[in-house]
Formats: C-alpha cells, structure tokens, sequence
C-alpha cells in the first residue's frame, strides 16, 4: 500500500519538466561553484566551496525544489488528495510523500555535496576520498532536515506557504551562532560542514540534533496533514 | 448501507445540523441548490468531512476506517487526478489502492465511451474529461459498494453524459448504494428511485417520484406533446375531463392535470382521436420551488388530516359516557 500511494508522488518528481529543469539547474550551479574554487587554486577549496555556497544556498534551495516537486507546489494534504480519493489513507498517503521528498533530499544532497568537495579539493583538504565521504554524509544528513523542514511548512497554508516562510526563516535563524540556529537546519549543516557552531555545539551533537529536529519536523508535518 | 444520525457539521458557508438519514442498496437523490448541502452531505458520508457531532456509518463502518474507504467511490465536481500520469496509470494506481484486481483500462473507459482517453496523460485533459475519468474510476470498481456523486451530469465529458445513468442504474440494481446530490429535478430523477429534498441543510421532504409528488403542486403536472398536428391535438385535450389547461407552444401542446397517470391516459385518447402524428411526449419534470412547495403541501396536508383525527378521536371520547 505504501508502495502504491509513493508511486504519484515519485512519479510527479521525476516527470515535471520545471522540477527536473530546476533541479539540473541547482546541481550545476554548486558544480560551478566547486570548478571555480580549484580554479582559484584555494588550499581549502572543498572547504570555502561548501561552507560559501553549498551550505547556505545550494542546498536549502534544492530541497526546497524537490519537496515543492513532490507535493506539486500545493500544501501536502492537497498533493495527497487524489490518493484519498481513491480510497488511501491520508496518513500513509502523507507518510508516503514526506519519505519520497526525503529520500530525493537525502540522495540528492549527498551526490552534490561529494560532487563540489570532489572538484573543489585543495591541496591542505583532507584525503580525497575521506574528505568525499564525510561531505556526502553532511549532505544526506542536511537534505533530510531540510526536506522535513519543508515538509513542516507545506502542511501549513492551502498552497503550502509555509514553505517559503520556513525558507526566509532558516536564512535568518541559522545565519546567527546563537540559540536561534539550533532550531534550524542551516545551524546544524554549517557545523558538520566545517563551519561556525551554533552554541558550541560538536559535529556529533549537531548531527544528532539535527536528525532528532528532522524527525520532529516530519513527524508534525505528518501529524497535520493526515 | 448508510446512516446518518444527528449529524452536525459546518463547511463554509454551509452547516449541517441534526440531520439523520438512512440509505439501502439502490439509486437515490439529495435534492437541492448549492447551498443547502447535498455537496456538504456526500462529503460527511464519504468521510472528507469531520463531524461537530453525530454519528456516520457507511457499510457497517466509520467512513475513515482504513477497510471502508476503498469501498467507497466519490466523485465530486472537480475531482483532482494525480497529475504526471497517464490515464491508464491512473486506473492502474488506483486499483492498487483500492486493492482490486487490475482490469484493462480501455475496457473501463469503453463503459462510459471514454476508451480514446486511455493512453493520454493527466495533464491534457479538460475538466470534462478528467471528471469522466474519475467517474470510470468509481463506477467500474470492483470494490466500490457506496458510489457518491455530486452533479452526475455537470460539466462531465458528453460521451459519458448518455452512457452514466444506464451504468449507475446497473450498478444500484447490483446492490450498490449510489447517492447523487444534484439541484436538477430532472437529473435526480434520471438516476434515483428516492429522492430526499433538502433547504439551507436540512430535509424538507422525501418522494419517491418527483414526478408524482409534482401532481401536489400548485401547477401540476404538465405533459409537452410534440405533433405534427398541435391545433387538431389541443382541441382533442381540452376536451378530456382530467385536462385543466392546455396550451399550444410553437409545434408542442402543453396540457396540464393533476395526476401524471391520468393525464398520459387522455393524452392518448386526445391522439388517437385527433389522429395528429406525434413525435414526443414527456413529462415535463417540476422545478426544484416547486417540488419543495408539494413536499410542503403534502406534510402540511397530512399534518391536517393527523389533527382532524386527533379532534375526532376526542370528540368520540367526550361523547362517551
């Protein structure tokens, strides 16, 4: 059954044209951002190219655009409608998008992010392939609290315009080292990217906060949309 | 099959209040305009509403429980398709959740003579022939025993429109309960064996032929003969005895009576006495004022006579030593 309800939701992501287009768009912007920073011949490269554009610009408006593909720009009670309708249950219909959303985040953050650290790699970074991994786990990691994230904000307003609202948010909380970055995900990825903390926090405590946060955020998205 | 009892539910700007009903297996109709909440009812049986109180039951279930839901089918005005797919996909995806046997869509299609639309994507589709498609979808369910339909006809592909009634007709027959809501006197009739009128959410009435219950209006029933020979046609009308008024309208006579049954009767005889050639003859259906004026009638009528039973009965009883 959840196969079944995950099957439209999967299906509008792939096969709208503006979502694919936006998404190929985002993908060679971050690629661009780590051509140019070995072009620069940075000694951190991988570093500036994903603390600089990764973090706080890619990624958050990647997973804004595939979570706005999987619910089709609407909020996500309507994006399941038509599965209600024909007799699924709107939680696992809701269940079914938000894991769909967050898997595309998830796999999608990952691949950029081993992507830029790839071709931004300077020459005092860490080892390649270590250095690759870890950003990929940032990655998967960062896509899925922002996919829940705007998931949360899709299950607000009837167009989902929660979703822009928790973009702007995110931008302005997380940009601080405060405690306000600690309820957003920008805080977090900027921590197990390399970056500032938020209060200090380790890399560990950030990624344990952030999955905790992503699951809270998923679970209250869930929560209202069924 | 279902039951509604003491229902109370609000959607803006209609409400519901304490409103109890109870449908069987077969063809039956929520007669009424748009804002006396035949739409607003459906949704409550379907389980798209929540209740303020008031209990629902659909198939001896909450509408919500996870076993009933597939079996019912609801097909409002502007039902939504999952868009990026096509419309065999569509029918694929929802015997999946309906958790029904696949059964190939351009026969689905083909029962209400849509079967051209099988391989084009969602997207493509007019309202029309989206709402054909979700029609397709609930009346050719193998699992669907409650079928709901707001507005049958209404902005519906026009090769459904002549195909839906005989299908939804089968289908009661089969045991399903199909509810429409509709503000057409015609349509309900069309479709429904019973029909429930209802104003500003709550029932005023209930007939079993609109038809029949027109005959306690004020106007009657009217018959529209269409001939060959109007004039020769009136004159043998006004003539018969159960005729109160007949008028001539272009190439059609229309007569006027009180009894449906009747009335046919001396349509007939006027014909065969006029030897005018006919081409049609239909009951013209009332308007919606005007059956919620003979429900009204008729209750008030058999208010009267219950209170001139009760005065008798008193009577008697005074009389008595």
């Amino acid at each position: 059954m959840i196969a079944a309800v995950a099957w439209a939701p999967a299906l509008r992501l792939l096969r709208t044209p503006r979502t694919r287009m936006a998404v190929a768009g985002w993908f060679a912007i971050a690629l661009a951002f780590g051509i140019a920073a070995r072009w620069r011949g940075s000694a951190h490269g991988a570093d500036h190219a994903l603390l600089g554009a990764l973090g706080p610009l890619v990624l958050p408006l990647l997973a804004y655009v595939l979570v706005g593909g999987v619910v089709g720009g609407h909020s996500l009670s309507h994006a399941t409608a038509p599965l209600v309708a024909f007799g699924a249950s709107p939680a696992r219909s809701a269940a079914a998008a938000i894991l769909v959303a967050a898997g595309a985040c998830v796999v999608s953050g990952a691949l950029v992010a081993a992507g830029v650290d790839v071709l931004a790699h300077g020459s005092t970074d860490p080892p390649l392939l270590r250095d690759a991994l870890a950003s990929a786990y940032a990655g998967a990691l960062g896509g899925a609290g922002y996919s829940a994230w705007f998931a949360l904000g899709s299950s607000f307003g009837r167009r989902g315009g929660g979703r822009p609202v928790l973009l702007v948010a995110d931008w302005v909380l997380g940009a601080s080292d405060g405690a306000a970055a600690l309820v957003t995900p920008r805080g977090h990825l900027r921590n197990l990217l390399g970056g500032v903390p938020p209060l200090d926090l380790s890399q560990r405590a950030s990624a344990v906060a952030l999955a905790l946060l992503a699951t809270g955020w998923a679970l209250v998205a869930w929560r209202r949309a069924r | 099959m279902i039951s509604l009892e003491e229902v109370a539910t609000r959607r803006a700007p209609l409400a519901l209040a304490n409103l109890s009903l109870a449908w069987g297996p077969g063809a039956h109709a929520l007669v009424g305009g748009a804002a006396d909440g035949g739409a607003l009812v459906l949704a409550v049986v379907a389980g798209a509403t929540r209740l303020r109180s008031g209990r629902v039951r659909v198939l001896d279930g909450a509408p919500t429980d996870a076993g009933i839901r597939p079996r019912i089918g609801f097909v409002p005005v502007q039902p939504v398709l999952p868009p990026a797919m096509s419309v065999t996909e569509v029918l694929t995806l929802a015997a999946a959740i309906r958790r029904e046997p696949e059964q190939d869509a351009e026969d689905r299609l083909r029962q209400l003579g849509i079967e051209a639309l099988a391989r084009r994507a969602v997207a493509t589709l007019s309202p029309e022939e989206a709402r054909a498609v979700a029609m397709v979808e609930a009346v050719t369910s193998s699992r669907v025993r409650v079928l709901l339909i707001e507005e049958p006809f209404v902005a519906l592909d026009p090769r459904a429109v002549t195909r839906l009634p005989d299908v939804v007709r089968a289908r009661a027959a089969e045991g399903w309960a199909v509810v429409i809501a509709t503000s057409s006197v015609r349509d309900a009739g069309e479709i429904a064996d019973d029909h429930v009128l209802l104003k500003a959410g709550a029932v005023v009435g209930r007939a079993a032929s609109l038809d029949a219950l027109a005959g306690f209006a004020p106007q009657g029933v009217l018959l529209r003969i269409l001939a060959e020979d109007p004039r020769g046609l009136a004159a043998a009308l006004a003539r018969e005895e159960c005729v109160e008024a007949v008028a001539r309208r272009g190439a059609a006579v229309v007569a006027r009576g009180r009894d449906a049954v009747e009335l046919a009767r001396a349509a007939g005889r006027a014909i065969v006495v006029s030897g005018a050639r006919v081409t049609e003859i239909r009951v013209q259906p009332p308007s919606l004022d005007e059956v919620r004026a003979a429900a009204a009638g008729v209750e008030a009528a058999t208010y009267e006579s219950a209170l001139d039973r009760t005065r008798a009965s008193l009577l008697l009883a005074e009389r008595r030593p």
